[in-house]
C-alpha cells in the first residue's frame, strides 16, 4: 500500500492488518512512518506491518523501493505479492516538476503507480494478484490532454488532478486488457469525498477550498472497506471501477484505445515496457 | 538551436530546460548536483525527441569550469543561447551568516555568472543572434535589509546586463534580465510564501509562465523582464521612493516574516542547502 501513513491508506492498512494480512506500507517521511507504525500497533496489536520509505515523486526512488519490496516478498512470501494498492496522491496549487521534469500531480497520482506496478509485475503475476488504483469520481468530465500532458501551457491545478485520476482508471483498464488472461486483475476505486489532509498540504487556493469541502467528507475507514473488499473477495470482482464495494460506470473517456495510448506513453516516460509473459 | 543552461537541476533551471526542450532546442546542461542532472537529462530525452548533454560542474571553481568547457570544445559546440540560472541565497541577517557564507553568495551569483557568460559568449555561433539571459530578482530593485548580500548580488547582475547589452548591441546579442518574485519550485517555497502572507502570494509568479515568457522575450528583445503586474508596480514604486525609506520599510516587513520562517525551518540557513528557499532562489 502506498500513501500508507495517513488518510485512506492508513485506515486500509489497519483494516487489512486486523484481518490477518501481512502488509507492506510505503511512506515518504520517517516521522510520519513512525507515527503510523505506532498507531497501527496500538490499535491492532497482532498486526504484521512493515513500512518502507520512498519519495514516489522521484523515479529513482521508486526503482530502489521496488528492489527492497521484491527482496522482502521473495524472502517472506515465496515471491508472491497478492495485491498492490497505488494510493499515494497529492493535490497541488501550482505547477511544479519532479527531478525527472514531470508535473507533480501526474507524477505522483498516476505515473508512480504505473512504474511501481511494472517493477513488481513478476511478483503480482506469480500470485495471480490484484492491482488497485486510488481514483476519484472527479475523473468524470476530464480528458487526457495528449498534446500537453503536463498542462504547461495553461496550468489549472484541478484539471491536472482530474486528469491524473482519469489516467489511474485508464491504467487499470490497460492492465486488465493485457494481463487478465494471465490471472492479474486491476481496479480503480472512487473513495468518495473523504475527510483527510490531502488538500491541506497543497497550499494556496486549493487549501482554502479543501478546508470547506472536507467537512462534508466521510471518515477514511469508510472507503477502506472497498479496498479490502477488492483485495479479498472471492471469486474476484469482475468490474473495473468501484465505489462503496459496488461496480460503477466510469467516464466515457475510458476506452481501450485511450488506455493503450497511455500505457505506451508511460512506457516512454519511465523507460520501461509492459511485456506479455511468454 | 543550441542552449546552455546553468543550475539546470533546480526548480527554475528545470522549468527553463523543459521549455527549451519543448521548442526542440538541443541542450547543454550543467549543475553542481550530479544526480539531479542525470535525472533531468533522462527525463527530457524521454519526453522530447532532442539531444541533451549534461555535465556536473562547480561554477565557482575555475578548473571545474575548464573541464566543462573542454567537453563543449571537444565537440566543437557553438551556442545560440545562455541561461545563467545557478544562484544561491542564505537565510539570515548579514552578521548571522558565517563569513564564508556571505562571500559564497557573491562568488556564485556574480563571479561564476561572469565566468560562464564570458566563456559562452566566446563560443557563440558566428553570424547569428545570440540570447543571453541573467536571472536577477525582484530583490535587485531595492536595498534589502536581512537579504542585503543576496539583493546586492542580484543588483550587480541587473546593472551589468544593462551595460553589457549596450556593449554588444552591434554584435547581435540580446541581453535579457529576468527579475521574478517568489516562484513555487518545491514544497519549502510554498511554506515560505505562506509565511510572507498576502505580499508573498501577490508577488509569487507561476513557474511555467515565467519560463515560457522569458524564452519568448529573450529570442526577440533585450531589457529587463519583471513578471506579474504587482511586481511591476513594486518595481516602479522602488524607483520613486527614497532608498533609505524603502530599506526601513522592508526591514519591518522581513523581520517578522523571516522569524516566522526560520522557526518553521530552523535548518534552512546553510550554503550547501539545495533549496535555500525563503524567497525566489534559483538553482
Ligand atoms: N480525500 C478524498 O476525498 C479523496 C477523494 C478521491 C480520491 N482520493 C485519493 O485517495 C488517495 C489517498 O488520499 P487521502 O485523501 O487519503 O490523502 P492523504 O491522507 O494526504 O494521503 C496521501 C498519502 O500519500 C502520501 N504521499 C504524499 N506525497 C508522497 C510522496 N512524494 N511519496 C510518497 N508518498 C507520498 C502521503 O504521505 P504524507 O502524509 O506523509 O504526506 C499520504 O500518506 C489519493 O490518491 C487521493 O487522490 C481522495
Amino acid at each position: 500500500m502506498t500513501g500508507a501513513t495517513s488518510g485512506i491508506g492508513l485506515e486500509t492498512v489497519r483494516l487489512l492488518a486486523s484481518r490477518g494480512y501481512r502488509v507492506l506500507g510505503i511512506g515518504h517521511r520517517p516521522d510520519a512512518i513512525l507515527r503510523a507504525e505506532n498507531d497501527i500497533q496500538s490499535s491492532v496489536p497482532q498486526a504484521s506491518v512493515r513500512y518502507f520509505c520512498a519519495d514516489l515523486l522521484q523515479q529513482r526512488e521508486i526503482l530502489h523501493l521496488a528492489g527492497e519490496l521484491t527482496s522482502d516478498v521473495e524472502t517472506n512470501s515465496h515471491g508472491r505479492l497478492h495485491a498492490l494498492i497505488n494510493n499515494a496522491g497529492c493535490a497541488r496549487s501550482r505547477y511544479m516538476t519532479t527531478e525527472d521534469g514531470i508535473e507533480h500531480q501526474f507524477a505522483l497520482n498516476y505515473l508512480s503507480g504505473c512504474l511501481l506496478t511494472r517493477e513488481l509485475l513478476p511478483l503480482l503475476l506469480k500470485a495471480r494478484g490484484r492491482v488497485i488504483m486510488s481514483c476519484s469520481q472527479s475523473h468524470k468530465g476530464a480528458k487526457v490532454h495528449w498534446n500537453d500532458l503536463m498542462l504547461r501551457r495553461r496550468y489549472n491545478p484541478l484539471t491536472a488532478y482530474k486528469q491524473s485520476k482519469l489516467c489511474d482508471i485508464l491504467f487499470a483498464k490497460a492492465l486488465n486488457d493485457r494481463y487478465r488472461s494471465f490471472g492479474l486483475t486491476a481496479y480503480a476505486v472512487d473513495p468518495g469525498l473523504v475527510n483527510t489532509d490531502i488538500g491541506s498540504k497543497a497550499g494556496g487556493i486549493v487549501k482554502a477550498v479543501w478546508r470547506l469541502r472536507r467537512r462534508h467528507g466521510v471518515h477514511p475507514r469508510v472507503p477502506a472497506k472497498t479496498y479490502v473488499f477488492l483485495c479479498q473477495e472471492i471469486p474476484r470482482p469482475c468490474g473495473l471501477y468501484y465505489h462503496a464495494c459496488r461496480a460503477q460506470v466510469p467516464s466515457r473517456e475510458v476506452t481501450g484505445e485511450q488506455a493503450g495510448r497511455l500505457l505506451q506513453l508511460s512506457e516512454r516516460l519511465c523507460g520501461i515496457s509492459f511485456e506479455v509473459p511468454a | 538551436m543550441n542552449v546552455f543552461i546553468t543550475g539546470a537541476a533546480g526548480g527554475l533551471g528545470r522549468a527553463m530546460a523543459i521549455e527549451c526542450a519543448r521548442r526542440g532546442c538541443s541542450l547543454f546542461l550543467t549543475d553542481i548536483n550530479a544526480d539531479g542532472l542525470i535525472q533531468i537529462k533522462r527525463g527530457l530525452e524521454r519526453q522530447f525527441d532532442i539531444n541533451v548533454t549534461a555535465r556536473p560542474c562547480d561554477l565557482t571553481d575555475s578548473s571545474s569550469v575548464d573541464r566543462l568547457l573542454a567537453v563543449t570544445d571537444q565537440f566543437g559546440i557553438r551556442f545560440d543561447m545562455l541561461l545563467n540560472i545557478a544562484g544561491i541565497d542564505v537565510e539570515g541577517g548579514f552578521l548571522t551568516l558565517e563569513r564564508e557564507q556571505a562571500a559564497a553568495i557573491v562568488t556564485l551569483n556574480d563571479a561564476a555568472t561572469l565566468r560562464m557568460t564570458h566563456a559562452i559568449l566566446h563560443r557563440r555561433r558566428p553570424g547569428r543572434h545570440f540570447s543571453l539571459i541573467f536571472v536577477s530578482s525582484l530583490a535587485s530593485m531595492f536595498p534589502m535589509p536581512l537579504k542585503a548580500t543576496y539583493a546586492a548580488s542580484k543588483r550587480f547582475l541587473l546593472d551589468f546586463a544593462t551595460a553589457l547589452q549596450r556593449e554588444l548591441k552591434d554584435q547581435r546579442v540580446h541581453v535579457l534580465t529576468l527579475c521574478p518574485g517568489g516562484m513555487v519550485t518545491n514544497d519549502d517555497v510554498v511554506e515560505a510564501i505562506a509565511a510572507q502572507g498576502v505580499w508573498g502570494r501577490l508577488t509569487a509568479n507561476p513557474l511555467e509562465t515565467v519560463a515560457r515568457k522569458t524564452i519568448d522575450r529573450a529570442l526577440s528583445q533585450s531589457g529587463c523582464y519583471v513578471p506579474g503586474i504587482s511586481n511591476r508596480l513594486l518595481a516602479a514604486i522602488g524607483h520613486m521612493v527614497p532608498r533609505s525609506w524603502i530599506a526601513a520599510l522592508i526591514y519591518r516587513r522581513w523581520h517578522g516574516a523571516q522569524q516566522k520562517w526560520m522557526t518553521v525551518k530552523p535548518g534552512k540557513s546553510t550554503v550547501s542547502d539545495r533549496t535555500p528557499a525563503f524567497c525566489r532562489v534559483e538553482h
